[in-house]
């Protein structure tokens, strides 16, 4: 009996002493996992769209500052044109879509957050047709559909954007956060995006020029012409540097187009536009 | 005539990237009298043959090749010229870029400025984003665009990565 009391109350006080630790534990797990939680809430929060815009002008003044636009008027509104229909058959056909070309003799094309689209002189002479044009456009796209700047941004600046400006006047001017965020931008067009980042942009690319009436294969043949350039040439240098291969990005399209493009042309007349805007730059 | 004669020189400028690249099958493929996926077969190339690309015209291209002359699916194949060129004078037979001497260096036409260097010590240019925001079109500018040239719209989804 005496025994039996004896192993209740070392159970009783095990079974306490447990608890209290066990207690210990768990608040501090769950204030810690709580931290956690917020953090990741943060973390997942997306920019607003304005914020977005915002830090994508930001991004804008600087690449045009590295190179500022070519000064030819017609041939901006054009691309203008074909980039502005083209993302009307995106998921965010609202967007404050802007397009324009570099007076860069580099091969290069760029997008930043919330639809500026760049695309460098030295890319649209060795462009065939208007099909070529929208499909290295709506490659671009995607970058902005699917907010890959944006995440690269967080990823190598260690900054959680959408919680920094929370609450933030969007006015560029003074603001230390914002200027963070557009330096830290600008710095990932030099080091170029994840590589998936790339091959989801080519997979989509494709399939939204085919439905803005343009030939599928215009962004492949852009990329065996580049394939078939010299990868060390110094105008392809960022270009290389920061996309996959073309053979592997064509070896992707290969692989996903099969037969299902064919059944798509683009309407000739697109070419003998594109050939008289492009004359002066050939 | 004279205006037929530079329409014609246009049409034809296209071509010139992509006349008489070398290029190789990645696999059998058949050449197409017609660049069509029923049209009648000249011959089928085997795996790793070699061909001359003459011109293309969408998803396919016309070839030269020992098998005969006709047009192939552009994906079967891919370029042979990236091996076999060497330091920065690949780009100057495609691209017609002029070149200093014999120390090798291309002399590009144009300003650059757009390398890594370039990127990371490069500073706001609102003048260039006003102008930028000038020359942008609205929705139903683009509209009005699109339908004008009669592009044929497809309703389509996108296509999942290859595994998924």
């Amino acid at each position: 009996m005496f025994k039996q009391k004896l192993l209740c109350i070392s159970i009783a006080l095990l079974t306490s002493y447990s608890a209290c630790a066990f207690d210990f534990d768990w608040q501090k797990a769950l204030k810690t996992g709580a931290d956690v939680v917020q953090k990741v809430q943060q973390a997942n929060k997306p920019l607003s769209e304005a914020q977005e815009i915002e830090l994508g002008h930001g991004i804008a003044s600087n690449l045009l500052g590295a190179s500022p636009l070519l000064n030819n008027k017609a041939l901006q509104v054009y691309v203008n044109q074909v980039g502005r229909w083209v993302s009307l058959y995106t998921e965010r056909p609202d967007l404050p879509w802007q397009f324009g070309v570099l007076d860069s003799s580099d091969l290069n094309a760029f997008a930043t957050p919330g639809g500026t689209i760049f695309i460098t002189k030295g890319l649209m002479q060795h462009l065939s047709n208007e099909s070529e044009l929208a499909g290295v456009l709506a490659h671009e796209m995607v970058h902005v559909l699917s907010k890959h700047h944006l995440a690269a941004l967080q990823k190598s600046a260690k900054m959680n954007i959408a919680s920094d400006l929370a609450g933030q006047a969007l006015d560029a001017k003074g603001n230390p956060i914002l200027d963070k965020a557009i330096k830290a931008g600008t710095e990932v067009y030099a080091k170029g995006l994840d590589k998936n980042d790339e091959f989801e942009a080519d997979r989509k690319g494709i399939v939204i020029a085919t439905r803005a009436g343009y030939d599928p294969y215009g962004l492949p043949a852009v990329l065996q012409m580049l394939d078939s350039a010299n990868a060390q040439d110094s105008s392809l240098a960022l270009m290389f540097k920061t996309h996959p291969a073309p053979r592997d990005r064509l070896n992707l399209l290969d692989q996903i187009m099969v037969n299902n493009f064919d059944a798509y042309a683009a309407p000739s007349q697109t070419d003998k536009r594109f050939n008289s805007e492009l004359a002066l730059l050939k | 005539m004279k205006r037929l004669h530079a329409l014609l020189l246009l049409c034809c400028l296209p071509l010139s990237v992509f006349a008489d690249a070398p290029a190789y099958t990645v696999r059998p493929t058949e050449i197409k009298q017609q660049p069509y996926s029923d049209a009648a077969s000249i011959a089928t190339l085997p795996d790793k043959a070699s061909v001359n690309i003459v011109l293309r015209k969408g998803g396919w291209v016309q070839i030269n090749s020992t098998q005969g002359k006709g047009w192939v699916k552009m994906l079967n194949l891919r370029s042979s010229s990236t091996t076999t060129k060497q330091g920065d004078s690949g780009l100057q037979s495609l691209f017609n870029m002029g070149r200093s001497g014999s120390s090798g260096i291309t002399v590009a036409t144009g300003v650059r400025g757009l390398s890594e260097e370039d990127l990371q010590n490069s500073q706001p240019n609102p003048a260039e984003l006003a102008k930028l925001q000038g020359y942008a079109v609205n929705k139903n500018q683009a509209e009005k665009f699109g339908r004008s040239s009669k592009l044929k719209t497809q309703t389509l989804d996108y296509v999942p990565a290859p595994g998924n």
